[in-house]
């Protein structure tokens, strides 16, 4: 068994385990959940450490492994990691352990809680290993329901229900969108395989005619794009966050979210790229909608967690404009996007949960001068706010430079300007925040508040904190794998339109198309 | 040698880091840990310099890649030559005495160790910009400086205005790097490299390299100077700044950080085609000029010097404008020295009088602290521009360069900068009367005692440097850095010299006939509304303010009006209502039933399997 079959069955395998654990053990559910989410953080950071020197399997993945299931119409177990999904597995680990350190506040139905917490994490790894498109699905779904029902349950606040709700909703309407999307890839290919390597293979010799990727890009844009929260389909994402409790948070803005970029980068890139391309002006129109419209909503917000909401709504703006560039500089910045986002959004709504677990509010004008009462806390608060402008020295700073440089070799100017120009809108956010909450005097009823003191509370945010510092003090780490394995799927996407455009253009006496740029 | 300069690197981070996680709880550690780092920064770049001065080795780097993809190489790493060897001489120098008097200073603050702590985290960050050998890695450093300088000027965070300063500090410089970035891609995207030494060859063979877009890129660069060194229209932060600390105010608001503008200037000057030269000279003029009026009539002693900072600012800016980059790193190392000598001053009174800060409420300091009237006295006639103390060398270099019409000069820009001289002694001297000399106005005055011998020590080392820096043959060095040509801009020192002596013998003789011996202000009367317009600072602050309400305010407040209204509003419940269906059934999921979900999750496999299988039977 490969270790990262490991990896994603010790969660779900504690899962049955804590069902037979007796009720009203509520101690040993938290150290049965912490102590399978501590094991497959180690592994998966083991995974990470050694993955250069480990030898490629089939198509350049590692810590390979395949089970036939349906042979007859071609669905089977298969994980592996390249340098793309590598990184992810080991952020959604780190994000899956520190929730697990930050479960405060769920005192009913515990053994439920904990079952569905470690089902939502062995599904979002799940999601991220499989190389089978049957299971990149199932996964994902097995990871999305736990978030439902966690919400509904064990959710804050008055409009739970309509959070919920809506949640579910969107969610879903995504989901089955991108499945309608995955389904035609399977179909149009006639590849007759679930089996994304050989997909891709048989795609790279057969191209899918550029009509019909012209539609079958688009359900994958909205179906993973809801799944992303893309505007302006990213209303659930706030609402549903703001009402979330802080574990379910923590793994669906961090981790799970993810799941859309790394099914467009994944599939989309290198099966439908003449599909971007016809679509590039909306997708990057919607990714502008993104980062400016949701930064503005943000300046607005009057609660943290809706504030946090729509900050990490408008930074998948920056991931999706990486991904429009359809460069190799510009993706490997999404992937970098997506992994520092991953640790910084689950940084920030830790926080935000500690915060609401000592007031019982998050009401931006009722808190104010708490640096001076919880140090630890509200350095960390600093530190998330500082990375979610885009200070240099965290990871996302080395993401969101790339996206830039990426954009620019192949996008029109105003892109990169409006990027940027995301990131003044959130520096004036970010920083209202830690005037408002941090500085300024201390009011009298703000004196209860205790900090993290013991090792326990400060853990989770210690973890993530540690791993978005290492990654932005020396982004290599990350990106040198990452780019390696960008750059085949960079250069099929542009074999691919050669292939295509080339015989049509020479026949009308045109200039090959060799350069990506495009021009609105 | 480039062991060295990535010592002196490293050394203020070690510093920052051993005071944030092991040295926090014992002050004196922490101070002796952050005074030891830059000190022995100081020594080491002094070995540097001398090995320089000896070996007359031109330039050295080395670096490592940061980040690398594809066509994109991003280094990080060490350039030893005149330049960033001055620049190293100044913000280790001078640091190193401000750290020892903010030893003093702070003496009793409760957050002492975290002062000093955000001082090395400062110092760290200056010397990347200093010693960077590529373009991301200087912006990198650029906003590192800019985040120390935040934590530095909120430091008094419990006091609402130093945490409005801080915000609008970070803010200002970010609206600068906006275009500073922008600059760097394009520039990158055109010429194919952003480490300095190739971007120079590149250069140096084809001038015509960025094409079209010369005039933008080099502007957009300009901006993140703009920001930095508070340029007009991006001014407005660094007065406020003075919130922070004073010697905070003295390191990073008067020698060093605002500099690192007009540093990164001169280390990219071959980039910049001659009309963005003329716009940035233009932009130099227009800040000092306007500075310098709004100096006239403050009444905070800080203030007053953060206003004469942002006009010498200016100063050197427009100098880099017309030409002479080597003329403004001439100002600036003598400004670093005189500037940190008068905030140093101004610490020294502020302390000496219980922290207070109205000039008005000072005065007769002259017997009561000796050492800081004469150590003032000589940083106010450095800055002024008297003979021989080092401001009249440098300010005479900037103006001499601006009078050379065949080099980019230009006979109003020199007009300007010969009438920012005048008001320079103007509103120095009024400070410098009002608060030394008259009679004690408050009680704290009456009672004001010199300052201890460890802040009075950096004061007297300090005015010796202002004193003599002027004979250093600063300004051949940096342009030996600069690798120009020390063109012929001193046939105008004559001119330049005349002009300049005038202009301080009519601002003194206005100083003193107003202010000498004065009780309150005699200017109110006289000009009323303009000198209210002044004590307004033109209103710059009101109009921005307006402007960034009915702008970003505005579209904030209609995205989030059409978030709630109209996206989740019309929208979701458009949706709901159209799909009632669909809605009915979802609904069910309020109660958390877990079979609706097994249901839901067994349709969408369902929905796979049909479509499967379907396509294989049909």
């Amino acid at each position: 068994m490969s270790l990262l079959s490991f990896i994603i069955a010790t969660p779900l395998i504690a899962a049955i385990g804590l069902l037979f654990v007796p009720r009203g053990y509520s101690y040993l559910y938290q150290i049965i959940a912490r102590g399978a989410a501590g094991i497959t953080f180690l592994l998966s950071l083991g995974m990470f450490l050694f993955y250069p020197q480990m030898a490629s399997g089939p198509g350049g993945f590692k810590f390979y492994q395949k089970v036939a299931w349906v042979e007859s119409i071609g669905i089977n177990y298969q994980v592996g990691v390249d340098g793309i999904n590598v990184g992810l597995i080991l952020m959604g680990a780190a994000v899956a352990l520190a929730a697990s350190f930050a479960c405060w506040g769920i005192n009913r139905r515990e053994r439920d809680f904990y079952f569905l917490f470690l089902v939502m994490v062995g599904g979002i790894l799940g999601a991220f290993a499989s190389l089978d498109v049957f299971f990149f699905y199932f996964f994902h779904e097995l990871a999305l329901v736990p978030t439902f029902i966690m919400i509904g349950v064990w959710g804050r606040g008055e409009d739970r229900n309509y959070a919920t709700f809506k949640i579910t909703i969107y969610l879903t309407i995504g989901a089955m969108l991108a499945l309608v999307g995955l389904v035609a890839l399977y179909v149009q290919s006639g590849a007759q395989t679930f089996d994304m390597i050989e997909l891709t293979n048989h795609v790279k010799e057969n191209p899918i005619p550029v009509d019909q990727q012209k539609v079958i890009f688009p359900l994958l844009l909205f179906g993973f794009g809801i799944l992303v929260s893309l505007w302006p389909l990213h209303t659930w994402a706030p609402v549903g966050y703001g009402a979330a409790p802080t574990p379910a948070a923590m793994l669906h803005a961090g981790v799970l979210k993810k799941f859309g970029l790394y099914g467009l980068i994944r599939l989309a890139i290198p099966m439908v790229p003449e599909g971007i391309r016809a679509w590039l002006e909306v997708f990057c129109f919607l990714a502008l909608g993104n980062i400016l419209y949701c930064g503005w909503v943000a300046m607005r917000q009057k609660d943290l967690n809706f504030l946090i909401g729509n900050s990490s709504v408008a930074h998948m703006g920056m991931a999706f404009i990486g991904i429009a560039s359809l460069s190799l500089i510009g993706i490997t910045g999404a992937v970098a996007i997506m992994v520092a986002h991953g640790l910084l959004a689950a940084l920030s709504f830790g926080l935000s949960g500690y915060l609401y677990h000592e007031k019982g509010s998050v009401e931006i004008s009722q808190l104010g001068g708490l640096l001076q009462k919880i140090p630890f806390i509200g350095v960390c608060l600093v530190i998330a706010m500082l990375a979610g402008c885009g200070v240099p020295g965290f990871a996302n700073f080395a993401g969101e430079i790339l996206v830039l440089f990426g954009a620019w070799e192949s996008l029109p100017w105003f892109v990169v300007a409006g990027a940027w120009g995301a990131l003044i809108i959130g520096a004036v956010y970010c920083l209202r925040a830690i005037r408002n909450i941090l500085h300024g005097a201390l009011s009298e009823e703000n004196s209860q508040f205790n900090d993290a003191s013991t090792l326990t509370t400060k853990f989770p945010f210690l973890v993530l904190v540690i791993l978005l510092v290492i990654f932005g003090v020396y982004p290599r780490l990350l990106t040198d794998r990452v780019s390696q394995s960008v750059e085949p799927l960079i250069n099929q996407a542009n074999d691919t339109t050669a292939q295509i455009v080339a015989p049509s253009a020479a026949l009308l006496g045109q200039n090959t198309p060799t350069a990506v740029r495009v021009d609105f | 040698m480039l062991t060295l300069a990535w010592i002196i690197l490293f050394l203020p981070l070690l510093s920052a880091l051993g005071i944030a996680f092991a040295a926090h709880k014992d002050q004196q550690l922490s101070a002796k840990i952050s005074i030891g780092a830059i000190g022995s920064g100081f020594i080491l770049s002094l070995i540097l310099f001398i090995n320089h001065l000896m070996t007359g080795s031109g330039s050295q780097e080395g670096a490592i890649t940061w980040l690398q993809a594809a066509g994109l190489e991003i280094g990080f790493g060490v350039r030893i030559d005149s330049l960033s060897i001055l620049m190293l001489l100044v913000v280790t120098g001078v640091g190193s005495l401000i750290h020892i008097y903010s030893q003093a200073y702070m003496q009793g603050d409760k957050s002492y160790s975290r002062y000093f702590g955000s001082l090395s985290l400062f110092t760290f960050s200056m010397l990347g910009i200093v010693l960077a050998t590529d373009f991301v890695q200087m912006f990198i450093f650029w906003e590192l400086v800019g985040v120390s300088s935040y934590l530095l000027i909120g430091f008094w965070f419990e006091k609402p205005s130093a945490a409005d300063a801080a915000k609008k500090a970070f803010l200002s410089n970010r609206m600068g790097d906006f275009g500073f970035i922008l600059g760097i891609i394009m520039i990158w995207g055109l010429a194919g490299s952003l480490n300095f030494t190739d971007l120079k060859e590149v250069f140096a063979a084809n001038p015509e390299v960025l094409g079209t877009l010369a005039t933008v890129a080099g502007l957009l660069v300009f901006c993140g100077a703009v920001g930095k060194s508070a340029q007009f229209p991006l001014h407005v932060w660094l007065p406020d700044a003075m919130e922070g600390p004073t010697p905070v105010s003295a390191l990073i608001h008067a020698a060093t950080m605002v500099a690192a503008g007009v540093y990164m200037l001169c280390r990219v000057y071959f980039v910049f085609s001659p009309d963005a030269l003329t716009v940035i000279s233009w932009i130099g003029g227009i800040t000092a000029l306007l500075a310098a009026l709004m100096a006239l009539q403050q009444d905070d002693i800080k203030r007053i010097l953060a206003y004469s900072t942002l006009s010498q600012l200016g100063y050197m800016v427009m100098a880099v404008g017309v030409h002479a980059p080597a003329a403004a790193m001439f100002h600036l190392t003598t400004h670093a020295f005189f500037k940190a000598l008068l905030f140093l001053g101004a610490g020294s009174v502020i302390y000496a009088v219980h922290h207070k800060q109205d000039i008005w409420q000072m005065g007769g300091l002259r017997e009561k602290m000796p050492t800081t009237y004469w150590t003032f006295l000589l940083g106010t006639l450095a800055l002024c521009g008297v003979f021989p103390l080092s401001g009249f060398f440098s300010k005479d270099a900037v103006l001499a360069s601006a009078a050379d019409t065949a080099h980019g000069g230009n006979g109003i820009l020199f007009g300007i900068g010969v009438v920012v001289a005048a008001l320079t002694t103007w509103y120095m001297l009024r400070l410098f009367f009002i608060t030394f000399h008259g009679t004690a106005r408050t009680k704290a005055a009456e009672d004001a005692k010199e300052s201890p011998r460890v802040m009075s020590l950096p004061l007297i080392i300090l005015a010796v440097a202002s004193a003599i820096a002027g004979f250093l043959g600063i300004e051949g060095f940096a342009s030996h850095g600069l690798g120009l040509e020390h063109h012929g801009a001193h046939a105008h020192a004559t001119l330049a010299m005349a002009f300049s002596f005038l202009a301080v013998i009519f601002g003194a003789s206005v100083a003193f006939a107003l202010y000498w011996n004065a009780e309150a202000d005699p200017i109110q009367r006289h000009l009323g509304g303009f000198s209210s317009i002044l004590r307004n600072r033109f209103y710059i602050d009101e109009i921005y303010d307006f402007l960034i309400l009915v702008t970003h305010e505005t579209l904030s407040q209609i995205a989030a009006w059409m978030d709630r209204w109209v996206l989740s509003g019309l929208i979701v419940r458009g949706v709901h209502g159209g799909a009632d269906l669909t809605g009915r059934a979802l609904r069910m999921l309020q109660t958390g039933n877990i079979q609706t979900y097994a249901f839901l999750f067994v349709l969408g496999i369902a929905v796979i399997i049909y479509f499967v299988v379907g396509r294989n039977v049909l």
